[in-house]
C-alpha cells in the first residue's frame, strides 16, 4: 500500500487546549481563584466551539454521552457509556429506547438542538430523565434568559438555574444539571449547547461542602462547584476534541482514496454523530458496502472502533 | 380422499347413508355448528373430520355455515388453525358498554417475576431472563406481557441473533402506582429489612405484588 501521502500529523495549533494554569489539581478554597481557572479555561473552548470545524456535532454528541454515562451512574444504574452507544446505534424506530437510553435521548437533544429551548423541551427532558414535569419549571428558561442579558458570568448563570430547579423539585438532581449546561452554554452564546458541567458530577475536587459530600446544584457552595466543574470539563472537552481532530484530519486525507460512491456520506454522518454502526444501510448503501468501507477505513486508521467487538462493530471518530 | 379410521365410527353414524342428500347436508351443518359451538377452543379440521361423512367438504359446510348466520350478531371465524364462535367487531362498543373495559387477564405470579425481573434489570434480553431466573422464560409470558402493553421491545442487544431486549411502558407505572421506575422498591434494602427472600422469589411466591 502506498502510504507516502500518509496523513500529516495534525496541527495542534488548529484546536486549543484549556493551558495548564487554568487547570485545577487539588481542592480550590477560593471562590476567587476558581473563578479565574474557569474564566481561562472557558476562553479556549469558546474558541473551539465557535471554530466551525466540521465535527464538531460528533464532539458534542460524544460529550452528551460522557454526561448521560455521569448522570446514570448519579441514578446508580450499571449502564456505562458502551452500553449507552449500544442501546442508541442498535434500536430500531419505533423502540422503546429504556431508562438508560432515554438519558442520553435528553442529553442529545441537548447537544443536538440549536439554542434557547422552548418549555415543551424541558418537559419532554424532565420526563425522560425519570423526573415529574411540572409546571413549575415554567419560570425558570425567563430566569436564565434574565441572567444571560444581565451579564452575569456563565458558571453563576448556570449555578443559579441549576439550583432553581431544586427549589422546586429536590428530587430532580438529574435535571438541575442538565439545566445548569443549558444555562452555561445559553450564556456562552454557543448554540447548539456544549455539555462540560454534568460529566464532571463526580470528580472529588466538585466535594466543596464542608461534610466533603458530592457537590450538587443549590449547595451553598455551588458557585464554587459550578466554577471548578466549567474549568474541569473544558479541560476535558479540548482533550476530546484534540483527539477527534486528529482522526477527522486522517479521515479527510483518505478520503481521495475511497472508491465507495456512498463514501461522502458517511464521512458526513461520522462527523455529525458519536457513532455510526458498522452495518449502516442507507438507500444507496447496503450493510455489506458499509462494512467494506469501515473496513477500509479502518485499516487506514481513519475511524475507531468504539464497541471492541467482532459484530455489531460501532464506527467513530 | 381416504381418511383415517375413526374411533367414533362406531358410536356415531357420520356417512348417514339412509338420509335424502339435502337433509344429510342440513344434518352436517347442524352438527358442526353444534360442535364449533360447544367447544372453548378453536376447533380444528381433524376434529371436525370425525364427526361428518368423507365424502362431504368441511369448508363448503362452514361457509353454508356462515351464510345462515349472516344476520346473527355472531360468525365464524378462522384462528389459530380452527374456527371458532366470535361476536362481530361491530359489537365491540355494546360489550364495552355492558361488561366495561377491563377485560384484561390476570397476571399469574410466574408473568409477574417476569414483569418484576424486566423492571429492574431492563432492558433485557429473554435468554438473560431465563438465565437470571434459572428457568426458561417462554416466548408465550413475553407474548402475555406484551399484549397486556405492560413492556415493550427496546433496543435490540450485540449478541449472536440480535435478539429483541425488553423494556417496561409507561402503563406499568401506571398499573403499579409508580411515578417513575426510581420509585421502583430498592431490592437490597427490602433484603435487609427481611422482606424479600431470594429463595421464595425463584419459587414463584410473591409477597404482596399480586394487585
Amino acid at each position: 500500500m502506498n502510504r507516502q501521502a500518509a496523513p500529516q500529523p495534525a496541527t495542534p495549533q488548529t484546536v486549543p487546549r484549556v493551558p495548564a494554569w487554568a487547570v485545577p489539581r487539588g481542592p480550590v478554597e477560593s471562590d476567587v481563584e476558581a473563578a479565574y481557572l474557569a474564566g481561562g479555561a472557558l476562553n479556549s473552548l469558546d474558541i473551539l466551539a465557535r471554530s466551525g470545524a466540521p465535527w464538531l456535532a460528533a464532539w458534542r454528541h460524544r460529550l452528551a454521552l460522557k454526561a448521560a454515562a455521569a448522570t446514570l451512574k448519579r441514578l446508580r444504574r450499571p449502564e456505562d457509556e458502551a452500553a449507552l452507544r449500544d442501546a442508541w446505534v442498535l434500536r430500531q424506530p419505533g423502540d422503546a429506547l429504556g431508562p438508560a437510553g432515554n438519558v442520553l435521548l435528553a442529553w442529545r437533544k441537548l447537544a443536538g438542538r440549536s439554542l434557547p429551548l422552548s418549555f415543551e423541551d424541558l418537559q419532554t427532558v424532565a420526563d425522560l430523565l425519570g423526573v415529574n414535569s411540572s409546571a413549575a419549571f415554567g419560570g425558570l428558561l425567563a430566569g436564565i434568559a434574565d441572567d444571560a442579558r444581565a451579564g452575569l458570568p456563565a458558571p453563576l448563570v448556570a449555578a443559579r438555574a441549576g439550583a432553581a430547579v431544586l427549589r422546586e423539585n429536590p428530587q430532580a438532581e438529574t435535571v438541575a444539571w442538565w439545566v445548569a449546561d443549558l444555562a452555561l452554554s445559553w450564556r456562552m452564546g454557543w448554540s447548539p449547547a456544549v455539555p462540560i458541567l454534568a460529566g464532571q458530577m463526580h470528580m472529588p475536587i466538585l466535594r466543596t461542602g464542608p461534610d466533603r459530600r458530592r457537590g450538587r446544584p443549590g449547595d451553598q457552595e455551588f458557585e464554587r462547584g459550578a466554577c471548578l466543574a466549567a474549568a474541569l470539563g473544558a479541560a476535558e472537552a479540548c482533550r476530546l476534541a484534540a483527539g477527534m481532530a486528529q482522526q477527522a484530519e486522517r479521515l479527510r486525507a483518505v478520503e481521495p482514496k475511497l472508491r465507495s460512491k456512498a463514501a461522502g456520506g458517511v464521512i458526513a454522518l461520522l462527523m455529525t454523530d458519536d457513532a455510526v454502526s458498522g452495518s449502516l444501510t442507507t438507500g444507496t448503501m447496503t450493510r455489506w458496502a458499509s462494512r467494506r468501507l469501515f473496513e477500509r477505513l479502518h485499516q487506514f486508521e481513519a475511524v475507531r472502533e468504539l464497541s471492541g467487538r467482532a459484530a455489531f462493530r460501532l464506527y467513530g471518530l | 380422499m381416504a381418511r383415517p379410521a375413526r374411533e367414533t365410527a362406531g358410536l356415531l353414524d357420520t356417512e348417514l347413508d339412509g338420509l335424502p342428500p339435502d337433509l344429510r347436508w342440513r344434518e352436517w351443518m347442524t352438527r358442526v355448528e353444534a360442535v364449533i359451538f360447544a367447544s372453548p377452543e378453536p376447533v380444528t379440521r381433524d376434529l371436525l373430520a370425525r364427526i361428518v361423512g368423507t365424502s362431504c367438504s368441511i369448508d363448503l359446510l362452514i361457509e353454508d355455515v356462515c351464510n345462515e348466520l349472516a344476520a346473527r350478531p355472531y360468525e365464524i371465524v378462522t384462528v389459530a388453525g380452527g374456527w371458532q364462535f366470535r361476536t362481530r367487531p361491530r359489537q365491540a362498543d355494546v360489550l364495552k358498554a355492558a361488561f366495561g373495559t377491563a377485560v384484561a387477564a390476570e397476571i399469574s405470579a410466574g408473568e409477574m417475576l417476569v414483569l418484576v425481573s424486566i423492571a429492574y434489570h431492563q432492558p433485557v434480553t429473554r435468554a438473560a431472563l431465563s438465565d437470571m431466573l434459572g428457568r426458561e422464560v417462554s416466548r408465550d409470558t413475553i407474548g402475555q406481557l406484551r399484549r397486556q402493553d405492560l413492556i415493550a421491545s427496546g433496543p435490540r442487544a450485540p449478541q449472536p441473533g440480535a435478539p429483541y431486549t425488553y423494556v417496561t411502558t409507561r402503563k406499568f407505572l401506571d398499573q403499579f402506582g409508580l411515578e417513575t421506575l426510581r420509585d421502583l422498591p430498592d431490592l437490597e434494602a427490602l433484603e435487609d429489612a427481611g422482606l424479600l427472600d431470594k429463595e421464595k422469589l425463584l419459587a414463584g411466591d410473591l409477597p404482596g405484588v399480586c394487585r
